[in-house]
């Protein structure tokens, strides 16, 4: 096949001892960008863009492809170990890996995140070498009608994270939206929920609402009962690395968040957080442990969504190599790299370029084992980080999170709105509010309402465009499927026996 | 092509030179040091103009070094009240803005505007296309402003965000065709890819973009490009500019500098000549050639006569589009 | 959550979960105000940009009504967190801290302020050794500072950087020696 032998010269492009060096220092910046809140491989990439007037192509492409993967490792690493999210693409990872490191399990969570990231990322990695026509073309299907549509499904999906209390649950989700609803309306470009600020104008980062709901809330939450004695952090407990169960219970998590995050990173309004909402959702259905969701933390939870970012990362190269298309912020600046070369990206950079994106390709390949064998070893270690006591850790998690969240923006309005989310997410944890819909409604409700209005706007207000194109339509009769089934499965459940109603848990 | 040996002579210092890539030079040298204010994230077209500022300069000996300043968020009005307030009288800094802080500032009803500053030059500028996609029965720009005028609801227009260029562009259009502002049928994109993939995807009549955006699938005939709006016919494109398609339209996504209120008239000259000397450079021209830039120097008095006369192009346009 | 209709009696009253279900009723009513405040746009959009947030707002008042029901009826928080004893002091330390860094930032800059704050916190949490954890914090804001932001050239305000840190470092050694 043509493709082999297009990989093959790649390597020969990456396999130079200077690209490998551009590779491992890219993988290693990149793991120390992904560990800081704020500071992602985008402004990294963009920051390091003059670098572009020294080296050559190849090598610049290398470094970038390096830090892009290797964000996502490191923006995992501390959203398990100190539950604050480097990147918005491992919020869920914090869900279930952070209960694991308190459990004593955050060996095993960092294992299955790494080794999880790793095959999900050669799969996404394959994905974009073999079958990039083809996924583009299903991609570019996808109309605003079929994104609304498919919002409407990861809604649905997603209820499944809720928690305890569909109230509680919803209220959550609720006051997500309005979080995401703040700034420039993006149709009209009316400023909304801005409270005449200017700095409000752009709306608030995700990211920073995640460090301020979990971590912050967090910190405030363990002060407010430090005489409790509850919630102690067990450093580890069995094994460093995965037991032989724990690697049964990783595999399927890792192939399913895989085929999840691939397919959405390429569509041009898919992005790296929906894929993981959804293999969140999806593990946590089908797992034989719900009842660790939540409590001693869930490996499922873990291994399903860290392989659907790095999937999903993979899968935002596809438009980019194929048709010029940037769909991330990452993927535009990288684009905007090409361009200081002289090159101009677009549907021909696969031909006229052949070399620079084959070598790019199989850096990908290469960056991703750096990234496996870098982060494996380093595990124990930062196992470690945990046996830190308590003052000296809490204290550090709020200075780490003050140098992603004012470092990068120099607003103090960023930090007010980073302590008082901290503030409410002290409230939440106090009276039983899930956190995580908060994050959800904030990224899946913008989405929801542009692609709505979107589509509204396109088909001059006509509402059957949402289920006149047999995508869209496809993908609303799967969530009316997921609304109804459950309802009739419990109706039937709850005629043969009443079950506990309360199930506590789920902060 | 890149040779394998130029491809390790380029990376062998590389490996040293990373480190310290973003440190200035130490040594002392009679070329001035200079600071950039951009007032964006790294990134973006004031971003890289600051940097390719930066990097021309400091080839062509004329500073010895700069530093650059990102203060990002809304369109500029965000950063442009710290410039005009802490930078006052700074003689050796700049402030790189364009058109689109000039909308910004109209439709964010922002306090601080570009009267306040000293206007330097104008240094580059991006003209926009008008592109369908390549199955769209819309073979020139009269058969796109037809529809338009037969019923614009049914003529979906993708672009960039409400009140950016490319709407202002199409409310321009829509003007001189006679079509009011507020029937157009506008979807905006929050980035260009989103809206490429909108016009390949067959889902919009229309785009209206930065040429940069398009060109590549224009050249590969995925979308066909109807007119540009520059003010006269490009080299090497095969299309007429809006005003030859019978639409008196002319519209630069234009970038350039300015100094802080306050500075000497000496300091300002001096500046002047500095940008005036790089922008005549050829290692800017080569910058300009890169990155799909067309060079269009203006300095001083015109400059700032040109900035008046775009704010008040664009307030109208903006007040029709119901945006400011 | 009962769902029988029974007579809420006063004892049953939960009035920290009240106070939420009012002061959500509250943030909807806030997102009424601001929703009014967005100019009505004459662009044409089949559904303009107020839409989603009436909708946003009418769902946070009847969730709203629904938890001061629930409040009304002996609210929901989980008996162990009603039983813990809140520990007020740490937790001031800890909000004093916060404040602090937010207060301090700009005037005296990242590194100053972060280790304020980190000795707070640290003794909010009962640490008893304030030198030890203020030396701590430095080294760590340090790490982060030049580790970071400056390798990346990320400026924190042109040019006062390095300035910046001598007077902290400076006021550090001036305050170690106070």
């Amino acid at each position: 096949m043509e493709t082999f032998g297009h990989l093959a010269h790649g390597f020969s492009v990456a396999f130079t001892p200077v690209n490998l060096m551009w590779c491992l220092v890219g993988t290693t910046l990149g793991t120390a960008i992904g560990v800081l809140p704020g500071l992602g491989p985008a402004l990294t990439i963009a920051l390091l863009l003059p670098i572009t007037y020294q080296v050559a192509p190849e090598a610049s492409f290398i470094l970038f492809a390096g830090i892009y993967y290797g964000a996502m490792y490191g923006g995992s690493t501390t959203s398990i170990l100190l539950n604050t999210p480097g990147e918005s693409a491992t919020i869920v990872t914090a869900l279930e890996g952070n209960r694991m490191a308190r459990s004593g399990r955050g060996g095993a969570a960092l294992a299955t995140s790494a080794i999880g990231s790793f095959v999900a990322g050669t799969i996404g990695t394959m994905g974009v070498a073999f079958l990039a026509p083809i996924v583009v073309k299903f991609a570019l299907s996808f109309g605003p009608a079929e994104y609304f549509s498919l919002m409407v499904l990861a809604f649905i999906t997603v209820s499944a994270v809720l928690g305890s209390s569909s109230v509680r649950g919803l209220t959550s989700l609720f006051a997500g939206f309005v979080i995401g609803m703040i700034g420039v309306d993006l149709q009209t470009g009316q400023p909304r929920f801005t409270f005449g600020t200017s700095e409000l104008l752009d709306g608030v980062d995700v990211i920073i609402v995640a460090v301020g709901l979990f971590a912050v809330g967090e910190t405030l939450y363990m002060a407010s009962r430090r005489y409790a004695g509850k919630d102690e952090i067990v450093p580890l407990k069995g094994s460093l690395y995965m037991t032989a169960a724990e690697w049964a219970r990783s595999w399927r998590p890792w192939l399913r968040g895989a085929l999840i995050g691939f397919p959405i990173g390429a569509m041009p309004a898919g992005g790296a957080e929906i894929p993981t909402f959804l293999s969140y959702a999806i593990e946590k259905k089908l797992s034989r442990h719900k009842e660790e969701f939540g409590t001693v933390g869930a490996i499922e939870g873990v291994a399903g969504p860290e392989a659907a970012n790095n999937a999903s990362a993979a899968g935002v190269l596809v438009p980019m190599l194929t048709l010029g298309l940037p769909t991330s912020a990452t993927a535009a600046i990288m684009l905007s790299a090409f361009q200081s070369y002289g090159i101009n990206p677009g549907p021909l950079l696969l031909t006229t370029q052949a070399d620079l994106v084959w070598g790019l390709i199989a850096s990908l390949f290469i960056a991703n084992v750096i990234l496996v064998i870098l982060n494996l070893p380093l595990i124990g270690l930062w196992v470690r980080l945990l046996k830190i006591p308590a003052p000296q850790l809490y204290a550090g998690i709020l200075v780490f999170a003050t140098v992603g969240t004012y470092g990068i923006s120099q607003s103090p309005i960023d930090l007010v709105i980073l302590y008082l989310l901290g503030a409410a997410g002290f409230l939440m944890r106090r009276f039983d509010f899930p956190t995580a819909p908060v994050i959800i409604g904030m990224i899946l409700g913008p989405l929801a309402e542009t692609q709505f209005r979107r589509a509204m706007t396109i088909s001059n207000g006509d509402w059957t465009v949402f289920y006149r194109h047999p995508l869209s339509l496809t993908l609303l009769t799967l969530a009316f499927i997921g609304l109804v089934g459950p309802h009739i499965w419990a109706y039937v459940e709850r005629r043969r026996l009443r079950g506990p109603e309360h199930v506590p848990g789920d902060a | 092509m890149l040779n394998r040996r130029r491809f390790l002579m380029n990376s062998a210092a590389a490996g040293a030179g990373f480190a310290a890539l973003h440190l200035t030079p130490a040594f002392a040298q009679d070329a001035p040091q200079i600071q950039i204010f951009v007032p964006a994230a790294p990134g973006g077209g004031w971003d890289q103009t600051a940097r390719a500022m930066d990097q021309v300069l400091r080839s062509e000996k004329l500073i010895s070094g700069s530093q650059i300043t990102n203060v990002g968020g809304a369109g500029g009005t965000v950063g442009l009240p710290q410039f005009v307030n802490q930078w006052n009288g700074k003689g050796n800094a700049l402030m790189v803005a364009g058109m689109v802080m000039v909308g910004a500032i109209i439709a964010n009803k922002s306090a601080n505007n570009l009267t306040q500053v000293t206007p330097i030059a104008r240094l580059t500028g991006e003209f926009e296309a008008l592109v369908v996609p390549a199955a769209s029965p819309f073979k020139t720009a009269a058969d796109f402003v037809a529809a338009l005028k037969a019923d614009p609801t049914q003529v979906p227009v993708a672009g960039g965000s409400a009140g950016g260029s490319d709407h202002i562009l199409f409310g321009l259009i829509a003007k001189t065709a006679g079509v009011p502002a507020t029937n157009l049928s506008y979807v905006p994109f929050a980035g260009g890819g989103e809206a490429l993939s909108a016009l390949l995807g067959n889902q919009v009549a229309a785009g209206i973009s930065g040429f940069g955006e398009f060109s590549e699938q224009v050249k590969a005939g995925a979308l066909r490009l109807l007119a540009i709006s520059a003010d006269k016919r490009q080299e090497g494109i095969d299309a007429p500019t809006l005003k030859e398609a019978g639409i008196d339209v002319e519209l630069f996504n234009w970038r350039g500098v300015f100094a802080p209120p306050g500075v000497s008239d000496d300091d300002k000259a001096a500046m002047i000549k500095l940008v005036e000397t790089m922008a005549k450079s050829d290692a800017w021209a080569k910058e300009c050639k890169n990155r799909n830039w067309t060079p269009i120097l203006l300095t001083g008095d015109d400059y700032a006569k040109f900035v008046a006369e775009d704010t008040a192009r664009i307030a109208t346009i903006l007040k029709d589009l119901g945006l400011a | 959550m009962s769902t029988s209709n029974q007579q809420a009696t006063p004892s049953r009253l939960a009035v920290p979960e009240l106070s939420i279900g009012i002061g959500l009723l509250a943030c909807a009513a806030a997102v009424a105000w601001q929703t009014l405040a967005i100019p009505v746009s004459p662009l044409y959009s089949k559904v303009g940009p107020t839409v989603f947030p009436y909708i946003t707002m009418t769902g946070m008042v009847i969730l709203s009504l629904l938890l001061i029901v629930a409040a009304l009826r002996g609210g929901w928080q989980p008996e162990e967190e009603k039983e813990t004893p809140t520990d007020w002091k740490a937790m001031g330390f800890v909000v004093v801290g916060l404040l602090a860094n937010l207060l301090l930032i700009q005037p005296l800059g990242f590194t100053a302020a972060s280790v304020i704050m980190f000795v707070l916190i640290c003794y909010g949490f009962g640490s008893k050794r304030p030198l030890r954890d203020a030396l701590l914090g430095l080294i760590l804001a340090l790490a982060a500072y030049f580790g970071f932001a400056r390798a990346l050239g990320v400026n924190i305000g042109a040019g006062f950087v390095e300035n910046q840190l001598n007077t902290i470092i400076n006021s550090i050694i001036s305050m170690l020696r106070a």
